[in-house]
């Protein structure tokens, strides 16, 4: 009967075996030359993401992913222009201010309808905005932009008027989703999961989430600038970075962001791939703990004392070869480092002059440190002021490609001035919570610039840091200096744009002199997709990045191939396309793939032949054997 | 699978020793009692260990945008981080004894839906999975153990041996980079399936491929030893050789004694197993972006998601303390020496 | 001549014991290549610093280029910082031996002690003690290493300590039944009736009588905890320091560099391979220590 049995169960394994492996071939095929078509209609694009949705309700959402998602599925008052940033009319027609700058009365576009076919009046911005100002849940995700309101009213259907509190230069860049009143009024718990399909102003609207795995949505017919050209936009999750990319290599998936430089490289032989390398808003740093102090100047945070000597500073700042960093960790996809605002925005960029610049000198950076007191212990390590060994922790972003590849140099670097570097890799939260408390010596930090350079820059001034309870700032370097300080209040309060953009290079260049933090490169936007399926997908800036960008115009200028050409977005939101599109890389010859197949099937067969052989050794019959 | 420390052989000379009937009942009680004491222990340790964890979650969940303090203020409310760490933990038991485990920080759903989500896809992977590892392990292992020293057992055996030295996660690598394009490495179905339930179940299935083969090829290893070395055992008993000396034929002995009795051992190794294959498929998905329980657990690690993690631990602790008093009571009724009293 | 002491005697039955043991371990051909491998392997790994330069795994001083192929100058190629991957394959046997070995210790450690002293003691003690063994047995171990290596500080300790601490509780099931037995015998009864203590009992009857058991158990449990650092450190759990690789860590470093995409398969296999080399060879040794103790289980 065993013997039945365990036959009976090898069947059963080979049946279940055999349906697995027949499975692939009756499951739909997904090549690459395929177009993904909706169950019942129409085109779809299928964006390969790699964070996931912390949520999609729109009041609690504060994830990249998240916000990208919102919005496309709701529109704003005011939009950032496709071409170049810069402030134009969305929901919002014109507007208007009052003297004293304290009352803002904003006339609604007419004729503009949800996705549910109602229309969208002055009510719906009133209504969110007065949620998130008495609902404490719903000023979750972007309450700061409200913490200044006074009130917010609907004074007719297509009139809405704000008064603020004080001056604000944040009202022509209010990044809040309004939703519509119609739906949410009947809402009770405002930070539960939404109702799905999610009624949407913008080209899109979800319709179904299934957290780690997907989000769907399906264009919006009643857009107001027009429906887009596709009829679905997938958004689909993969927590491990490479098999988005194998998703796109085969298929799967049409769009995808954030790669790595190895795997944008992998990519430029596969002829059906698009690529883009555009230059980003992005500036990476190194941020060194100066004394962090609260925001009365209490200290706080166990940073390493030695650090506060500006020359200790300036001498690791020159033991960093951006340039290097440029092409080891970046793959050459970077710009080389400079001053604060990245060279994205011309305007306000810096750079140091010639006699003032630092150039990477291991040796220059040495005699500095000989200069300055640091005398070299017995095992090598330059000794502080007080005699202790200059051992220094550096914080990393854990699987971050930059961190990861960055930190191994800036340790070997600085260990041939005298300072030995700990890399301490850990979670994103404990990066965050570490550096708000003032618990670190150095750190890799980074941020995206706005059009307006005030946010970042602010992050550098003494009122920045946290009070008391560690809480009410958020801290980027711990600086605090008078001068810059004071160059921040003028050029506030600047209203000439080229004497506001003089000032903003000051501000830099005291920055780099006193190194509370390192800028090492500023990262480009690496995104690649499908050119058999796809003709290709309107820029934010212009020569910029189809993903993550400041409003929907990526997503909703989405073009099949074939239905060409990719639109640009004017003023008003209209069409003035003839193409100004992404760049193609040349492809170059990799052609590793059978080496890796050889060398798999090689090691398989090495492993079993070891295997094989221990056992063959060993063994010796027994008179019990036969059989 | 070799990612943990498997109890293999040894670990069954710690079986119950054979009661007479009598004792059933008290048997029964006395594991299942001592089965909700661990249960109460997973419980308290899962709430203290986590608190240690360090993490600030309204700082990380403020960071990006500028912050007040009294929103600050009012997420700490809403989720209960002011109240002194017993009046914590009293309200976590109470909650949990109406089937509450909180509201994840990060997702902001109840975390028992969120397990309840992510539950199914590891009981998917992790149950055929053990089905056709227990089905190739106790077939192999037969097999090679009534034909000791013969060819097909050194090299079934040396292959098994190969396989559960490897590292899962090692193995699901070189299987997605051997098997490029052929299955789709991540994730339990594409976005653009119909919704029918066929198609949803094929594509499903496809998606299950590669993950189930890693694990398979991980611990099947373990139920062929064992299933190999106590038939031996039993191969070698008394009663065999009078069986044989008997006359019985080899086949009838091994069919209606000795595959039976080996089988013991390995049927409750299986149910000891189980709880170990299911937080050991943290590997696999972790490698294949499997949506399942192992990934939750991780991914809540990381960020430092406490009513998330405290659940899920106490669900997968649960589901090993379970798997384990079920084996006990198993044991007890395969027992042939208690069955024959 | 005078008769040889009682010390002596005792020596030289050992010594016969042990050529015993070792004639039959050697009818092993598996136990013998096994251990011969791990004795090169340990040898090369202590070697090491003397048989190479150890700035060659300062990334700043790396020469190749980025993710090569195997070529004359690197012979197994090169990772993305242009390292070589021999260079790095052979240092990172430092660490996972290491920290296979000593967190072993530490688990048989516990696992003995905690086993004798409950089967020594019985009763209560036994017990409370089996009710946290197979408290500990039951936990996930893996989430209760991977919780305690994210609370603590990142590094070898705290691997060590993570698996040390999680994979004690077969060995001392084990080592209790092996006790029970031992103590069982009537020698023990004697000793007790002539005034032994219980630390004499443990230590001059017990211990070795249990030792040969608990270091077939240690064999094969280094392998398993070989795989777990890899498993903790692929994980992203393990030492951080670019200058200490392990093999668990090269491996994380091959995916999160996308060897996989790229078809990087000199970066991919060696770590692995040697992981099941050193596994394997652990468990043959450890499978042919247990014929040699355990008579039924000798196959001629």
């Amino acid at each position: 009967m065993i013997i039945v049995r365990s036959r009976r169960l090898a069947l059963g394994v080979t049946l279940l075996a055999s349906a697995l492996v027949t499975a692939p071939v009756m499951a739909p095929m997904h090549t690459a030359a395929a177009e993904a078509t909706s169950g019942q209609s129409g085109k779809i694009l299928r964006v390969g993401v790699t964070q996931e949705v912390d949520s999609l309700n729109p009041f609690i959402s504060i994830t990249r992913t998240g916000t990208d998602i919102l919005r496309a599925n709701f529109d704003y008052l005011t939009v950032y222009s496709q071409k170049d940033y810069s402030v134009e009319p969305s929901l919002a027609e014109s507007w208007t201010t009052s003297d004293d700058k304290l009352t803002w009365t904003f006339t609604m576009r007419k004729g503009v309808k949800w996705s549910d076919g109602q229309p969208l009046t002055a009510k719906d911005p009133a209504f969110t905005f007065n949620k998130m100002m008495t609902d404490e849940t719903a000023a979750t995700a972007n309450g700061s932009y409200v913490s200044e309101f006074e009130s917010v009213k609907a004074t007719d259907d297509y009139t809405l008027v704000i008064k603020t509190k004080t001056p604000l230069s944040t009202m022509l860049g209010l990044d809040v989703p309004i939703v519509p009143e119609h739906v949410w009024s009947k809402v009770t718990d405002v930070g539960a999961e939404p109702q799905y399909p999610m009624v949407g102003s913008g080209p899109y609207y979800v319709t179904d989430f299934k957290e780690a795995q997907f989000t769907k949505m399906k264009a919006n017919k009643n857009y107001w600038r027009g429906a887009p050209k596709i009829d679905e936009l997938h958004f689909i999750y993969y927590r491990n970075p490479d098999a988005a990319v194998t998703a796109l290599q085969s298929g799967q998936v049409d769009l995808i962001n954030r790669l790595t430089p190895t795997q944008f490289d992998a990519l430029q032989s596969d002829p059906n791939i698009a690529l883009n390398n555009a230059q980003n808003r992005r500036f990476n740093e190194i941020v060194i703990n100066p004394g962090a102090a609260t925001n009365d100047g209490t200290p706080i945070g166990t940073g390493n004392p030695a650090l506060k000597d500006v020359k200790l500073r300036q001498a690791i700042a020159q033991s960093i070869d951006s340039k290097k960093l440029v092409d080891a960790v970046w793959g050459g996809y970077a710009g080389e480092a400079a001053g604060y605002i990245p060279p994205a925005f011309k305007d306000y960029a810096w750079s140091p002059p010639a006699d003032k610049r630092r150039k990477f000198d291991l040796d220059a950076a040495n005699k500095a440190l000989d200069q300055a007191g640091y005398k070299k212990g017995p095992d090598g390590v330059r000794l502080d002021k007080q005699g202790k060994p200059l051992n220094l922790t550096l914080l990393a972003h854990a699987e971050n490609n930059v961190d990861e590849n960055a930190g191994p140099f800036i340790k070997g670097w600085l260990a041939d001035v005298g300072i030995n570097i700990t890399i301490k890799p850990v979670s994103d939260t404990e990066i965050n919570e570490a550096t708000t408390r003032g618990e670190f010596d150095l750190a890799f930090s980074g941020w995206n610039a706005n059009p307006d350079p005030d946010y970042v820059l602010s992050l550098q001034t003494c009122a920045n840091r946290p009070n008391a309870e560690g809480k009410g700032g958020t801290p980027d370097s711990f600086f605090c200096d008078k001068t810059y300080d004071n160059l921040y209040k003028k050029q506030q309060q600047e209203l000439d744009p080229a004497k506001r953009a003089d000032i903003v290079k000051q501000m830099q260049a005291r920055l780099y002199d006193q190194a509370p933090l390192v800028v090492f490169g500023y990262e480009n936007a690496l995104e690649a997709y499908n050119k058999s399926t796809f003709e290709g997908f309107p820029l934010q800036p212009t020569k910029g990045v189809i993903m993550n960008q400041q409003g929907y115009w990526g997503y909703y200028g989405a073009t099949p191939k074939g239905e060409g050409p990719v639109p640009v977005f004017g003023k008003n939101g209209e069409n003035t396309a003839t193409g100004a599109d992404t760049t193609n890389t040349a492809a170059q010859d990799s052609g590793s793939n059978t080496g890796l197949i050889l060398g798999i099937v090689g090691g398989v067969v090495v492993i079993l032949l070891v295997g094989g052989l221990f056992i063959a050794r060993g063994r010796r019959k027994t008179a019990d054997d036969r059989e | 699978m070799s990612d943990i420390l498997i109890p293999t052989e040894e670990t069954l000379a710690e079986a119950p020793p054979p009661t007479r009937g009598g004792g059933a009942v008290r048997y029964v009680l006395t594991k299942i009692g001592g089965g909700l004491l661990s249960f109460a222990l997973v419980i308290v340790l899962g709430f203290l260990l986590f608190r240690v964890l360090p993490g600030d979650v309204v700082q990380t969940m403020t960071r990006n945008r500028p912050a007040t303090p009294e929103m600050m203020a009012a997420l700490e409310r809403r989720y209960g981080l002011d109240l002194p760490l017993w009046r914590q933990f009293l309200k976590y038991v109470g909650d949990l004894l109406h089937g509450d485990m909180g509201t994840s920080y990060v997702f902001n759903v109840p975390v028992t839906q969120k397990i309840g989500e992510r539950l199914w896809p590891t009981v998917l992977l992790v149950g055929v999975s053990t089905l056709i590892s227990v089905a190739l392990g106790l077939w192999l292992g037969t097999r090679s153990g009534w034909r000791r020293g013969s060819r097909f057992d050194r090299v079934s055996t040396g292959v098994a041996l190969t396989l559960w030295s490897t590292p899962t996660f090692w193995l699901g690598m070189l299987l997605m980079a051997a098997t490029t394009g052929l299955f789709p490495t991540a994730g339990l179905v594409y976005s653009d399936t119909p919704p029918d339930f066929f198609s949803q179940a094929l594509d499903i299935a496809h998606h299950m491929v590669l993950p189930t083969i890693t694990l398979v090829a991980v611990t099947y290893a373990q139920y062929q030893l064992v299933m190999r070395s106590s038939l031996i055992e039993e191969m070698g008993a008394d009663y065999l050789t009078t069986a044989r000396a008997k006359g019985l034929r080899d086949d009838m002995v091994r069919r209606k004694h000795a595959v039976p009795n080996a089988l013991l051992p390995t049927v409750t190794l299986v149910f000891l197993h189980l709880g170990f294959v299911i937080a050991g498929a943290i590997s696999v998905e972790t490698v294949f972006s499997w949506p399942g329980l192992g990934l939750l657990t991780f991914d809540a690690l990381r960020v430092g998601d406490l009513p998330l993690l405290q659940g899920t631990f106490v669900v997968l602790a649960g589901a090993v303390i379970f798997m384990n008093v079920l084996a006990d009571l198993l044991y007890r009724v395969l027992d042939p020496r208690v069955r024959a009293s | 001549m005078t008769a040889p002491s009682p010390r002596a005697l005792a020596w030289r039955r050992r010594g016969t014991a042990f050529a015993g043991g070792w004639r039959e371990f050697a009818k092993h051909r598996s136990g013998l290549v096994g251990l011969g491998l791990l004795v090169v392997i340990v040898l090369l790994a202590l070697l090491a610093p003397v048989i190479t330069d150890r700035d060659g795994l300062d990334v700043t001083k790396a020469t190749g280029g980025s993710l090569d192929p195997p070529s004359w100058d690197f012979l197994l190629g090169t990772d993305r910082a242009g390292r070589s991957v021999l260079l790095l394959t052979l240092w990172s046997a430092r660490i996972s031996l290491t920290v296979g070995f000593v967190a072993t210790l530490l688990s048989i450690a516990i696992g003995t002690i905690i086993g004798i002293v409950a089967a020594h003691y019985g009763r209560w003690v036994s017990g409370g003690l089996m009710r946290i063994t197979d408290f500990f047995l039951v936990l996930p171990s893996l989430v209760l290493a991977i919780a305690l290596s994210t609370v603590l500080e990142r590094g070898i300790g705290t691997i060590i300590l993570a698996i040390g601490l999680t994979s004690w509780p077969p060995a001392a099931r084990l080592v209790r039944a092996q006790t029970l037995t031992v103590e069982a015998r009537p020698y023990i009864e004697r000793a007790k009736a002539l005034g032994g203590g219980h630390l004499h009992v443990i230590t001059k009857h017990v211990l070795p009588a249990v030792l040969p058991l608990v270091f077939v158990n240690t064999t094969l449990a280094v392998g398993s905890a070989i795989v777990s650092e890899s498993t903790l450190s692929f994980l992203g759990l393990g030492d951080p320091d670019p200058m200490r690789p392990s093999w668990g860590s090269m491996l994380r470093s091959a995916s999160l560099d996308s060897a996989v995409i790229v078809g990087a398969w000199w970066y991919l296999l060696p770590p692995g391979i040697a992981i099941g080399i050193v596994v394997l060879s652990f468990t043959m040794v450890g499978r042919a220590l247990e014929s040699v103790l355990n008579p039924r289980l000798r196959e001629g």
